[in-house]
């Protein structure tokens, strides 16, 4: 039953703070979305608001015809949609298998599973996310990568065609992201439309299909990454003045560099 | 190993460790022979520590499982004693037919209440249930169809038939294990484990939290009810004082926190020694026995956070121990 999800409108509101004003774009089935904008600017308020756990002031999220908002928190992975908490929330005190099990019980195709098929399930997506050897591990046993890397597994066992992914990268290094990256592609591959949140600017284009940039709960840019990124409103909003020059540098020593080389052929140096 | 580690050492997993089941279930089939030493004193002290037993399994689904701790456990006992007596007095003496109404009774009362009163989280539902306890003494106590505070005589017990009842508890205790091993291991267990450990995350992976808190008290309440079922008749009197009694609403508590929140086998554990102690330090020091008591209690949740089941998992002896006591947070 995939189909676009369009978020139409949204304006969500705490006591006398807008933190969304009407948001408005879709996403549509297979793509990658990447959603960023500064702190504050309401990037994990969306994805509450996609996912059921807040109702919006105004507006509305629809999936294949469904209205989100009408949908209890708890069905909402029936429909499709399935997320990442930017705060880890695994089952601290069950090992890492029976958390992605319990997905695989609950989840879109939970009543079709006996208990067995679920941890089988569960040993299926630890190989996908690479937590194999830590499977019978307590979750709160876990390192920062690994804890991030159950919270896809156990969304990924809800057999999504939405997974939103609120900073999964956030506090890994830079080996670790391009394993985060890799595991993205692999999951996109799939078949499952990505919504994904997060910082790393260098992360986000490389995997976005579209991006999305909020400011201030406001929708500035949408777009491909190269657009999108050279859009003077994103680079002010977002990436400050001081990026720009930084840009400008760099593309002067890559210049001075191709320069230095025509001067001095290859040949030369062997 | 961290600490973190150590803490998880000896809990094996959903239904708590294997050894520890095993060595439950070995005391229960000795537990079979006690009748047969025709004592009627002892034969009653075991009785009670399978009645508290069957209460702290009780007990166990809600406040273990499901991380729900209710204060309020007591009532489904009592109504289960009184569907029994009331089965009595209108002429019904049938134990299986008042075990099998007291459950269907008491899990549809908890399925009642609890609808609303699941719905609160933590300590708020706890002192709900504690209201809900001691409304439903009072109610009882001021109805006449239940004998009012005079309480109920029922059908004399026939002495060479005594010995019925302790089996009978004994397979009510046996049936709270079983369902509790098998509930602990079905899809069912791991949504009560999965509300306890983080109800938003739970419902975020498609458990609808209010349906399972309530199927878990609505159990949990079929226990203490066929556990009160069986001691209305064993007792031969019944009111609201003993039906309702604060030791009947704190035992299978400590009893659960004793051997092991959590585990199938702790709450018989915790009612074996909780019990037990408690007849020893009754007959040493009659009137200040409750203050031993009291100490005891302290000292084994400061020392055994975890219960004693996680004992029996314990590797390397009192190092892994004092490690593991550093390393607990609650």
């Amino acid at each position: 039953m995939s189909g676009v999800l369009a978020i139409d409108g949204i304006g969500m509101r705490f006591g006398g703070l807008w933190a969304l004003t009407d948001v408005s774009f879709e996403v549509e089935p297979g793509s990658v979305v990447g959603l960023i904008g500064p702190n504050g600017s309401g990037k994990t308020t969306l994805m509450n608001v996609i996912s059921g756990v807040y109702k919006p002031t105004t507006g509305e999220v629809r999936y294949a015809g469904t209205r989100i908002a009408d949908v209890p928190t708890h069905r909402v992975c029936r429909l499709g949609i399935a997320r990442t908490f930017q705060v880890v929330k695994p089952f601290a005190n069950l090992t890492v298998r029976e958390n992605v099990a319990v997905g695989a019980m609950y989840g879109r195709e939970g009543t079709r599973r006996s208990t067995r098929a679920s941890f089988e399930r569960a040993d299926e997506l630890l190989e996908v996310v690479a937590l194999t050897r830590v499977a019978g591990r307590a979750a709160s046993d876990l390192t920062i990568p690994d804890r991030k890397r159950l919270e896809v597994a156990k969304a990924l066992a809800l057999d999504p065609e939405i997974l939103l992914l609120d900073e999964v990268m956030a506090g890994l290094n830079a080996t670790e992201v391009d394993e985060a990256l890799e595991l993205l592609r692999t999951v996109n591959a799939r078949g499952v439309t990505l919504i994904v949140v997060e910082h790393l600017m260098k992360a986000i284009v490389s995997i976005s299909t579209t991006i999305v940039v909020l400011a201030e709960g406001k929708k500035i840019a949408q777009g491909a990454p190269s657009d999108v990124l050279a859009s003077p409103l994103v680079i002010e909003a977002y990436l400050g003045s001081r990026w720009v020059k930084r840009q400008e540098q760099l593309a002067l020593i890559a210049s001075e560099r191709e320069e230095a080389l025509r001067v001095q052929p290859p040949e030369a140096h062997a | 190993m961290t600490a973190a580690t150590l803490r998880r050492v000896g809990l094996g997993g959903i239904t708590g460790n294997p050894i520890a089941f095993a060595v439950v279930l070995a005391i229960m089939a000795v537990l079979l022979a006690v009748p047969l030493a025709h004592n009627g004193y002892v034969e009653i002290i075991f009785r009670n520590i399978l009645m508290y037993a069957a209460m702290s399994y009780g007990w166990n689904l809600i406040g273990g499982y499901t991380g729900y701790v209710s204060f309020g456990n007591v009532v489904f006992f009592g109504l289960g004693a009184y569907c029994s007596a009331l089965l009595g007095a209108h002429g019904v003496n049938n134990l299986f037919a008042d075990v099998a109404v007291a459950c269907v009774v008491n899990a549809a009362f908890a399925a009642l209440v609890g609808l609303p009163v699941l719905r609160l989280r933590g300590h708020y539902f706890g002192i709900a249930t504690l209201g809900i306890a001691l409304a439903v003494a009072d109610i009882v106590a001021n109805l006449d169809a239940f004998g009012g505070t005079g309480g109920l005589a029922l059908k004399q017990v026939d002495q060479a038939h005594f010995s019925l009842y302790y089996y009978a508890m004994w397979l009510v205790a046996l049936g709270a294990m079983l369902a509790t091993y098998a509930i602990a291991r079905s899809k069912l267990g791991y949504a009560f484990v999965a509300i306890r450990e983080n109800e938003e995350a739970a419902a975020v992976l498609g458990i609808a939290a209010t349906r399972y808190k309530v199927t878990a008290w609505a159990i949990s309440a079929a226990f203490a009810g066929a556990a009160g079922a069986v001691f209305a008749p064993a007792n031969g009197f019944l009111d609201p004082s003993i039906a309702f009694s604060i030791d009947s609403n704190v035992f299978p508590i400590v009893m659960a926190i004793l051997g092991g929140i959590g585990t199938v086998a702790g709450p018989f554990i915790g009612a074996l020694l909780l019990a037990g102690l408690n007849e020893i330090l009754q007959r040493t020091f009659l009137k200040i026995h409750t203050l031993f008591f009291g100490a005891i209690i302290v000292l084994v949740v400061l020392l055994l956070p975890r219960g004693l089941v996680w004992l029996f998992g314990l590797r390397g002896g009192a190092r892994t121990w004092l490690k593991s006591l550093a390393g607990y947070r609650a």
